[in-house]
C-alpha cells in the first residue's frame, strides 16, 4: 500500500511539475542572462448577435390591438459600429385577401406610428449587448369592413444590417 | 522479538487502510443515496394542481398526463414566442470553389416552434435584384448547416450579400410566418 501512494505521489509531483514548465514556455534558469519571458495571449471575437422577430399577428374582432416584442441580444460588434432593424411591409401595411383588404398600422414603443416602409424600429451601439422595442399593431376592424370572406394576411420583413 | 514488532506495525498500516476504503464505500453510498432521492417523486413541491381539481400525483420530470390546455389562453399567445435568429457581419468564402463552408444555425430557442430556410442571395447595387446562390431545405432547432454547393463560382472580392430566413411554424401546415433579412459582406478570396 505504501509502495502504491508512493507511485501515485511521484506521478503527479512530475505531471504537475510538466504542466508549469509547458505553460510557461520559455525556460529561464539562474544561468539566464535574460531574467523575464513573454507568451502572447489572444482571443478572436467574431461580430455576431442574436435577433427575435414577431413570428405572426392573429387580429379578432375582440383583439384589435396586439404587442409583440422585437429584441437583439448578445451583439458583439466592432467599435463605433451600430446594429439596425429596420422593418418592411410586403402590402404597405394592409392585410390583403384577393382584391380586399384591411388596413392595420405599426405603433413603435406606444408612440410612432411606421407609416413609410423600411422604417428604422432598433438600434444598438457598440459596447451595448443588448437593446429592444415594443411593437403594437392596431387595427380598426369596423373603419375598414373587410370586403369578402377569407383570410387576409400581410407579411413583414425585418432587415439587421452592422455599419 | 523486532520481527514480531514489525508484523504488528503491517497489521495496524492494513487495518488503517481498509477503515479508510470502507470510510469512501460509505460516503459514495450517501452521496448516491442523496443524489437519488433528489429526482423521487411525492414531494408536496413536485404535485401539479390540474384545472378539474384534482391533485395530480406528482411524476417527477415526466410530462404529467394530468396537464391541459387553458381555454382561455387563445392563440395569439401560440405566437407571443418570436422566432429567434443568428446573425452575422460577414461570410468568408475561398475564391473559384462552389463547394464552401457557412455557419446557417437555426438556434435551439426555436425548439419545437419554428423550423428555417435558408437563402443566399448576391445584390449587385440594385436593392430589387438579386442573384440567389443557394436555398436551404428545412433546418431544425439546434441543428446548422455547415457544407453548401453554390449555384456558381465567385473571383476574389466583397460583395454585397443578404441571408434570407425564412421561418415556418412546425405543425402539419408549415405555415410561413414573417421573415428576416441579414445583410452582410460575402468575402471571396
Amino acid at each position: 500500500m505504501k509502495r502504491l501512494l508512493s507511485v501515485i505521489l511521484f506521478a503527479a509531483i512530475t505531471l504537475g511539475t510538466s504542466f508549469i514548465s509547458l505553460a510557461a514556455g520559455d525556460v529561464i534558469t539562474q544561468d539566464s542572462q535574460e531574467k523575464s519571458g513573454q507568451i502572447t495571449v489572444d482571443y478572436n471575437a467574431e461580430v455576431s448577435y442574436t435577433v427575435t422577430i414577431p413570428a405572426s399577428v392573429t387580429f379578432t374582432d375582440s383583439e384589435k390591438n396586439i404587442e409583440r416584442p422585437l429584441e437583439v441580444k448578445d451583439v458583439m460588434m466592432n467599435e463605433g459600429s451600430t446594429l439596425s432593424v429596420n422593418v418592411a411591409s410586403l402590402n404597405n401595411y394592409q392585410m390583403r385577401c384577393g382584391e380586399g383588404y384591411i388596413d392595420y398600422k405599426i405603433m413603435m414603443n406606444y408612440a410612432t406610428a411606421l407609416e413609410e416602409n423600411n422604417r428604422n424600429i432598433l438600434s444598438v451601439n457598440s459596447g451595448e449587448k443588448s437593446g429592444w422595442a415594443i411593437l403594437s399593431f392596431v387595427t380598426d376592424l369596423n373603419k375598414n369592413n373587410a370586403k369578402y370572406a377569407g383570410n387576409y394576411t400581410d407579411t413583414l420583413t425585418f432587415t439587421v444590417v452592422i455599419n | 522479538m523486532n520481527w514480531k514488532w514489525e508484523k504488528e506495525e503491517e497489521d495496524s498500516e492494513k487495518k488503517r487502510s481498509v477503515l479508510l476504503l470502507l470510510l469512501i464505500l460509505l460516503l459514495l453510498i450517501i452521496t448516491i443515496v442523496m443524489l437519488l432521492r433528489r429526482g423521487k417523486p411525492g414531494g408536496n413541491n413536485t404535485e401539479a394542481n390540474v384545472p378539474d381539481g384534482n391533485i395530480s400525483g406528482g411524476v417527477g420530470l415526466v410530462i404529467d398526463p394530468n396537464a391541459e390546455n387553458n381555454p382561455s389562453y387563445d392563440n395569439n399567445n401560440d405566437a407571443e414566442q418570436g422566432v429567434t435568429i443568428a446573425g452575422r457581419k460577414s461570410i468568408t468564402i475561398p475564391a473559384n470553389k462552389k463547394e464552401v463552408s457557412v455557419d446557417f444555425y437555426n438556434p435551439i430557442e426555436n425548439a419545437e416552434l419554428y423550423y428555417l430556410t435558408f437563402e443566399l442571395r448576391l445584390y449587385n447595387g440594385d436593392e430589387q435584384a438579386y442573384e440567389v446562390l443557394y436555398t436551404s431545405g428545412l433546418v431544425a432547432p439546434g441543428k446548422y448547416i455547415n457544407r453548401i454547393k453554390l449555384s456558381r463560382e465567385l473571383k476574389k472580392g466583397v460583395y454585397d450579400a443578404v441571408i434570407h430566413v425564412q421561418p415556418y411554424r412546425m405543425d402539419d401546415e408549415k405555415t410561413l410566418t414573417n421573415n428576416a433579412d441579414l445583410k452582410i459582406s460575402l468575402i471571396v478570396n
